[in-house]
């Protein structure tokens, strides 16, 4: 198999331009936070909440602007998944890598204008200075996101509204899978609620990235199905 | 690339936009397909690109099926105003993805073909003119270089020298590097002077399968005072009449010899051709 | 002579055949290719062959193999013939019956040939 270079090559320069610009951004919400009130805690971890909207719509549009144009220009729906695939899992630990980057530039101007860098969520990491915790977490978070983006996608290309009602629960039972993994604040609270039933996994690194690698794949399984044979739209 | 469908049939949930469709074509010419709206020419060609499934049938391209087979999908292009291959960012991003996709791709063709139609590479195609978008697709269709290209509607907002540009453009490319070409078209009077076979369909099936020339020799509009008009024409597939006064002119349809002509000619009657527009008209069922 | 022959055919024919017979083509002079005949009347190049191929069988061409099409050394004497043989059918006939139609005496048109011709 090819290698996904351009499919990939457009989506990280896009995504790191975004990092860049929304680094500066939060940088100087700070700022002004500190000139207006006072800096309490982390602002990234905050900010941290928004990529993984924007993951999301790189996996719906993966599907929505990639898979025609992959098959109008002659390539197999095969080779599209091969592809968009291969795209999401490099994509996800590139985009987790720039989170993590940015919590060490945070650190970097709190510890300049001692500003405390405190975390207010449950993570998988205790300080934001736990690079490699950090990367795990959004790792895990943003294959989860990316996945589910790409099965919404497909359900909606494919059936429109009944496909957004069909692949929707499944999407965010991805998420919310992938978010108990973690540790962080979604520890699967509506399903623990209902059946009265609480994933509590062990601490453990590789339990983690085991149900982080399964949410990916099934979301993978769950989308290959859908996209097979799916006809190209007329509109 | 060689084309041979059988019993095609595609349905979209309760209709068959191609029903029961049988047609072979031959590498390296030009056809022109023809249709009504709704008669199925844009779903045939969907399914020959592989953009579809058929419900039913067989669609052989070079002796092998076609749906999500990639030796035979990657030499395949169709070109329509949906805009699969267009609509990412840029002319830029484009011209990237298309170059990266298409295996025959011609960059430097492509390069000329942007300056012909007067696009530049930071042009955002969000933001172009309908004309500007549709040139664009051209541009991917022809420096695509596909054996098998298909253009359906692909003209759609270009003005008249926009289309003169692709017309000839078309022609030049495809004299220097014969591929297997399929049109379909609106505008067929300036179309069809391209094709080299016409076939019309109607109903998702083929009414017509013909050489273009042999096409056009085969209409022909007989002109004179209506009562030899209709003794001559009796017995032969009218097309379709007009009157004015005591002249009557009758689109007929099928082939006169020389003693044919001679009688015609002794009767005082005229004949004449008909432009393939009209003869498309009456050969789909007249205004209905 | 009733002529329903496409009207690309008759284009490409009447340009050739006037080119001939103005001799701007001689004899043994090679013509365009096909390809450049279609360019430029952008049509198929199978269409434009045909009408090649239909002025190869009248006589007019000649093809060399692998090299393209010439002036047959008599066409332009064939030509002038034919025109020659159809000019009383396809000029002076009609040319009277028109005259009948509008009344002009056949004696003023005979007038006026002579005029002409002592010119």
């Amino acid at each position: 198999m090819r290698f996904p270079t351009r499919l990939l090559a457009a989506h990280l320069a896009f995504g790191a331009l975004l990092w860049a610009g929304y680094v500066v951004v939060i940088a100087l919400f700070t700022v002004a936070v500190a000139i207006i009130g006072k800096v309490t805690g982390s602002i990234w971890e905050l900010a941290a909440q928004l990529p993984r909207i924007y993951v999301l719509f790189f996996g719906v549009s993966l599907v929505r602007e990639y898979l025609p144009m992959y098959v109008a220009h002659g390539q197999t729906r095969r080779r599209f998944a091969e592809h968009a695939a291969a795209t999401i899992a490099v994509f996800a630990p590139c985009m987790a890598a720039l989170m993590a980057v940015g919590y060490l530039i945070e650190n970097g101007y709190h510890a300049l204008a001692g500003w405390p860098q405190g975390l207010e969520r449950p993570h998988l990491f205790e300080s934001t200075g736990q690079a490699g915790l950090v990367f795990s977490e959004y790792l895990i978070e943003f294959l989860a996101w990316a996945t589910a983006g790409a099965l919404i996608g497909a359900g909606f290309y494919r059936w429109r509204g009944g496909g957004l009602l069909l692949t929707l629960p499944a999407g965010i039972a991805l998420v919310l899978v992938a978010a108990g993994a973690t540790g962080s604040e979604l520890r699967m609270p509506f399903v623990a609620k209902l059946l009265a039933f609480r994933v509590d996994l062990p601490d453990s690194l590789p339990v983690t990235y085991a149900v982080g690698l399964g949410v990916f794949l099934a979301g993978l399984a769950l989308t290959w199905p859908i996209i097979r044979d799916v006809p190209l739209r007329n509109r | 690339m060689r084309v041979e469908v059988r019993d095609l049939v595609l349905r979209y949930e309760d209709t068959f936009a191609v029903d029961g469709l049988s047609l072979s074509l031959a590498e390296n010419k030009i056809y022109g397909l023809l249709g009504r709206n709704g008669s199925g020419k844009s779903s045939l060609l969907s399914v020959l690109a592989a953009f579809r499934r058929p419900t039913a049938g067989e669609v052989l391209i070079d002796g092998a099926p076609v749906f999500e087979n990639a030796a035979v999908t990657r030499r395949i292009s169709l070109i329509r105003d949906v805009g699969e291959t267009v609509d990412v960012g840029t002319v830029e991003d484009v011209l990237f993805f298309a170059e990266w996709l298409r295996p025959h791709w011609d960059a430097a063709f492509a390069a000329t073909l942007l300056e012909q139609f007067s696009l530049t590479r930071k042009m955002s195609v969000k933001t172009m003119s309908k004309g500007q978008r549709s040139a664009l697709g051209v541009i991917v269709g022809l420096a695509g270089r596909a054996p098998l290209t298909m253009f359906d509607e692909s003209h759609l907002g270009m003005d008249v020298p926009s289309r003169a540009a692709f017309h000839d453009v078309l022609l030049a490319d495809y004299m220097a590097h014969p591929r297997t070409i399929i049109m379909a078209s609106h505008l067929i009077d300036e179309v069809s002077p391209l094709f080299e076979e016409v076939v019309i369909i109607d109903h998702g099936q083929v009414v017509v399968h013909e050489e273009a020339e042999t096409l056009l020799s085969r209409g022909i509009a007989v002109t004179g005072a209506t009562a030899p008009v209709d003794a001559f024409t009796a017995g032969m597939t009218v097309l379709g009449s007009r009157e004015l006064g005591p002249t009557k002119s009758c689109m007929v349809y099928g082939e006169l010899d020389e003693a044919r002509r001679r009688e015609a000619a002794a009767a005082g009657l005229q004949l004449g051709p008909i432009a393939m527009q009209d003869l498309f008209v009456h050969l789909t069922g007249g205004s209905r | 002579m009733f002529d329903d022959r496409s009207p690309i055919y008759r284009q490409i024919a009447d340009r050739i055949k006037a080119d001939v017979l103005s001799e701007t083509l001689k004899g043994d002079e090679q013509v365009m290719s096909t390809n450049q005949y279609a360019a430029f009347y952008r049509i198929n190049p199978a269409t434009a062959a045909k009408a090649f191929q239909q002025l190869v069988d009248e006589g007019v061409l000649y093809k060399k193999r692998g090299i393209g099409m010439f002036v047959s050394p008599d066409a332009r004497d064939s030509l002038r013939a034919a025109r020659r043989e159809s000019f009383f059918s396809e000029v002076v006939d009609p040319m009277v019956a028109e005259a009948k139609a509008i009344g002009i005496p056949l004696g003023e048109i005979v007038g006026r040939i002579n005029e002409l011709g002592s010119r």
